[in-house]
């Protein structure tokens, strides 16, 4: 155990993905169900993704990443026809509902399979809260809450990818017995899509990630759900800001999705740091955006000689974003003599969905919402703590 | 110095003041020569100015003969070329002179950006300067009023149509002046009645200033009397059609009257002069009629 | 009182702001001073349950309350969203219009267009004529709850309407148009929820600064200290920014104008991408600038340097022309609202 830190650069950093992985039946759970005994949970779940990646730089094992830094380069989103894998009815709680983002370390000994007792555990959490007094005060704070969990299958990419697990609560209703489909008060779900399979695979037993967590609802509510979290898989959580860089990959990603399904709109909103504050919205027409994104693409060719890709134009480099982002900055320019790259970008929007600097989203086409949720869970990993 | 920080700055500075005014003030003598020489030093240079102009216009007089003869072709090469650099100098004065009669009175300046003149009218009511106005004008390739401050109220683009602005750009600014002045004096006058005169209603007024609707108290007659100054010409400060209605009779010359009558200015001033005299110890001389 | 009339000043009461209750009920002046003594002004609930039993006792008619609600706007007037028209082509004695005339002929002009319509006209202090209209048709009798307010000034080309739908919109304007003395109206692509904004831009009541041969007191303020040279070479460049900026968009308080919206049609142009160059089409897309203090914050870019001098007329125009909607195209005159981007 002593050496147990090594050992785990050093796999990851071998790149071996095929080792063999044990799997609790029904739900996947990527760890060792085998029960470890903890060293230092503390120490374990410091372990970071960053630091991990750090660790393994050092070893020069993985030359093309470097801590602390978005991808450079991306798959292009492609349209999944997510509504297979997902049941449309699971799919629909995700969709047109503007979540809050944070980002949480890896959960100890989380099981899949105990949807049922977390749900009880957390309903009895809250209203110990309650009775306490800590301010859980909502619409229906008469009544008592009900807390479900419920395992999303399907919305993993790869097999290192743990499912996604809804979390809704609902206020018991005074009159039981009544039909009609109850409202969630609150709903929040944790997430892990296309995450680092190095970081994954280097996290010790009985870990689950699912770094990125989404919420909709009071904000009592989510603390409650937080602390419920922390005590019970002892894990933390902190804010998730979209980064700058984040939103403009979201610009490209977005764009590039256009010849398959009309995103209507890119709309793109800077804070200029004048007094007043300046806000500028900037809405470009779907079509010419995409004609703009297209014409900056680069040679398919060209791609073809490097011979690293099979599939000419699937991967999405950092260098087409940004050239993207000067060609609409330059337009811009060309008009009102104004640089945008004085101001920050504060939200991006189109027909798929919307993405806001202080970490809030939402997504309205399910087709694409992987190629979102792979940058928001890669988000998420780089802003766990050391 | 070491007492400078006791004695303070000014103190100090009054010495040396002292100080300079008396190196300044040498013995009064050799002021004087120094005085004398000078003047004649000026005298001399005079002289010589009225020597050059004499031999100038001389030449210049030669020149107009030859040319007025035509034929005689100049052979001093020199002096005519000194000749002609004159004539263009002279020439150039008197565009000046045209250019500076043309913005007579107008304080005009070029633009930042070199394209246009910005020309200021200023406005005055009884020696108190009011608002200053501003236009911007771009020159090339035709005269442009590109921005200004005059009010919705003075037709502007209509006064520039109808001066003829690219032929005569005075004739526009003056026109444009009398309608600022004219409108700020109104202005000022209704100003200054509600100042002096609380006792009086000002029972209707306009943006232009071109109406304006005054009700009060005859003293002792206690007859409530009802003014309106009309300003149809706006380029005046002075009405040009009053009403006088009173209660019971009216004020004015002709007792036969209905009790609205229409006066002409004159008569208005009359009428206005007639309320004076039997008032004035309450209504001290309303100046703004006038 | 009938039942129009109670809702209708139910629904006042609810809108004014406490704060501001007593003060209008004072100016309002129609409560008798024993009634006024009753009121008690702390408790919001109560002083509105009040209200309405006096109006009622004093058997105030729609009249009063139309009275209490177009003073209690002239005084509010920033709540809705206002549009500006411009009327064009005076006729010769538009200049001389009085405003009996003018509301005599409005009223009248606007019931032969349509019946069961009542206006209210009023002017404020500051010269406005403020025009209240509730309006009904044949078989319904005027609206009170969803009056039309409209602005205008005599002797001006300028109207600021708020409340007005497409479809009484014509005849708001021929009622407008006739009774002004002019020839046509026409919208001035102006609007903003601040009318005192709009109205000072389009009335040039507010500080403009012009080129003067005197120096700036910038200058004077910006003594050079640790390198003079550098200093002063910055210090030039910077005052002649804020100069630049101040002669734009003006100097002292500026017009609160809340936003400014472009639809830009233009070509694409970018040396280094030829596809988008050639590109037949134009490049579609809308820019909306927006501050509490627009033409404030605009200025401030331009003095930052965040913008570049001089100015481009795209901005400029806001102030200029008054306007802050526009339709920019590469060719050259189209419709009313368009304005060609020069070339440069």
């Amino acid at each position: 155990m002593g050496k147990r830190d090594v050992q785990i650069c050093f796999r990851f950093g071998s790149g071996t993905p095929d080792m063999e992985r044990h799997r609790s039946s029904g739900a996947r759970t990527p760890l060792n169900s085998a029960l470890v005994q903890r060293r230092s949970r503390s120490k374990s779940y410091r372990l970071s993704y960053r630091s991990c990646l750090g660790a393994a730089s050092r070893l020069g094992l993985t030359p093309a990443l470097t801590a602390r830094r978005l991808n450079t380069s991306r798959r292009a989103p492609k349209s999944h026809n997510i509504s297979e894998k997902v049941s449309v009815e699971q799919l629909a709680l995700l969709l047109k509902k503007e979540w809050k983002l944070s980002y949480v370390t890896p959960l100890y000994r989380f099981r899949h399979t105990q949807m049922r007792g977390y749900s009880r555990q957390l309903s009895a959490f809250i209203a110990a809260e309650k009775h306490q007094g800590l301010a859980v005060d909502v619409e229906a704070a008469q009544g008592s809450f009900r807390a479900s969990f419920s395992v999303i299958q399907g919305m993993t990419e790869t097999d290192d990818d743990a499912e996604t697990i809804l979390i809704q609560i609902h206020s018991k209703s005074s009159f039981p017995g009544q039909d009609e489909p109850q409202r969630a008060l609150w709903s929040g779900w944790l997430t892990c899509v296309y995450g680092n399979p190095e970081y994954l695979n280097s996290l010790p037993k009985d870990f689950t990630c699912l770094p990125l967590f989404c919420s909709s609802g009071s904000e009592v509510l989510t603390n409650a759900v937080k602390s419920w979290f922390q005590l019970t898989f002892d894990c933390c959580f902190g804010p998730l800001e979209i980064s700058h860089t984040s939103l403009q990959w979201l610009v490209a990603l977005w764009t590039n999705c256009h010849a398959e399904c009309n995103i209507q709109h890119l709309k793109m909103i800077w804070s200029v740091p004048v007094v007043p504050p300046l806000q500028i919205t900037y809405t470009v027409d779907g079509q010419d955006a995409w004609e703009l994104w297209n014409s900056l693409r680069r040679d398919p060719q060209e791609e073809g000689e490097g011979g690293k890709d099979e599939e000419a134009g699937s991967n999405i480099d950092i260098m087409e974003v940004e050239r993207f982002m000067q060609g609409l900055k330059g337009h811009f320019y060309r008009h009102f003599r104004l640089d945008l790259s004085a101001g920050s970008l504060k939200q991006v929007s189109t027909a798929l969905g919307l993405a806001k600097c202080n970490g809030r989203m939402k997504i309205s086409n399910s087709k694409y919402m992987i190629a979102t949720l792979t940058l928001l869970t890669e988000c998420a990993l780089l802003k766990m703590p050391m | 110095m070491e007492g400078l920080s006791s004695k303070g700055v000014l103190s100090h500075l009054s010495v040396l003041a002292v100080q300079t005014k008396s190196r300044r003030n040498p013995p009064q003598q050799s002021t004087r020569v120094k005085e004398l020489k000078a003047e004649a030093e000026a005298l001399m240079m005079r002289r010589e100015q009225l020597k050059a102009e004499i031999q100038t216009h001389k030449s210049l007089q030669r020149m107009r003969l030859s040319m007025d003869k035509g034929e005689e072709e100049m052979d001093e090469d020199s002096e005519n070329s000194q000749l002609l650099q004159l004539m263009a100098k002279h020439s150039q004065l008197k565009d000046l002179l045209y250019a500076h009669h043309l913005i007579g009175g107008y304080d005009i300046i070029k633009t930042s950006l070199g394209k246009g003149v910005c020309v200021s009218v200023t406005t005055a009511y009884e020696g108190v300067y009011l608002d200053t106005y501003n236009l911007e004008i771009d020159l090339k390739p035709v005269l442009r009023i590109t921005r200004h401050n005059v009010p919705p109220f003075i037709p502007l683009n209509e006064l520039a149509e109808q001066n003829n602005i690219q032929t005569n750009i005075k004739a526009f600014l003056d026109v444009l002046s009398q309608h600022l002045n004219a409108h700020a004096g109104r202005k000022q006058q209704l100003k200054l009645v509600k100042e002096r005169f609380p006792s009086v209603d000002v029972m209707e007024s306009n943006v232009l200033c071109s109406i304006l609707v005054l009700m009060f108290t005859v003293p002792r007659q206690k007859t409530a009397v009802l003014c309106t100054l009309n300003y149809s010409d706006h380029t005046r400060c002075l009405p040009t059609t009053v009403h006088i209605q009173c209660e019971g009779r009216t004020v004015s010359t002709d007792n036969q009257g209905p009790p609205s009558t229409v006066y002409n200015p004159r008569l208005c001033v009359m009428s206005m002069l007639s309320i004076r005299t039997l008032k004035h110890n309450k209504f001290k001389c309303p100046s703004f009629i006038y | 009182m009938d039942d129009p009339s109670q809702r209708l000043l139910r629904r006042l009461l609810r809108r004014i702001p406490a704060g501001n209750l007593k003060t209008t009920l004072e100016k309002w002046g129609r409560l008798t001073a024993a009634q006024w003594r009753t009121i008690d002004f702390t408790q919001t609930k109560s002083s509105i349950v009040q209200m309405l039993a006096f109006c009622a006792e004093n058997e105030f008619t729609m009249k009063h309350i139309t009275e209490l609600e177009m003073m209690y706007v002239i005084d509010n007037p920033n709540k809705g969203m206002w549009y500006a028209f411009q009327l064009i082509d005076p006729e010769a004695d538009s200049q001389s219009l009085e405003l009996t005339q003018f509301k005599e002929q409005f009223k009248s002009h606007l019931c032969e267009l349509v019946r069961n319509v009542s206006v209210k006209i009023k002017k404020h202090t500051d010269e406005a004529v403020w025009i209240r209209i509730a309006w009904g048709d044949s078989y319904s009798r005027p609206n009170h709850l969803k009056p039309t307010y409209i602005v205008h000034h005599l002797q001006t080309p300028y109207v600021f309407v708020t409340g007005l739908s497409p479809k009484q919109r014509p005849l708001v304007s021929q009622a407008l148009v006739l009774s002004s003395r002019y020839h046509a109206i026409k919208a001035a692509n102006l609007s903003g929820r601040n009318l005192t904004a709009i109205r000072d831009l389009l009335m040039k009541q507010y500080q403009q600064v012009f080129p003067t041969r005197f120096p700036s007191p910038l200058s004077e303020r910006n003594q050079s200290v640790s390198n003079p040279q550098i200093e002063r070479e910055h210090a030039g460049h910077k005052e002649n920014r804020l100069q630049m900026a101040s002669e734009t968009f003006g100097d002292g308080m500026l017009p609160q104008l809340q936003s400014s919206v472009y639809k830009l049609e233009t070509k694409f142009r970018d040396r280094a991408n030829q596809t988008m160059t050639e590109r037949e089409e134009p490049f579609k897309c809308v820019v909306k600038f927006a501050s509490t203090n627009l033409l404030e914050s605009l200025k401030l870019c331009v003095s930052s340097g965040i913008a570049s001098t001089p100015v481009t007329p795209l901005l400029s125009s806001i102030p200029l022309k008054g306007r802050n909607y526009f339709v920019i195209t590469d060719n050259g005159p189209a419709p009313s609202s368009q304005m060609p981007l020069s070339q440069n």
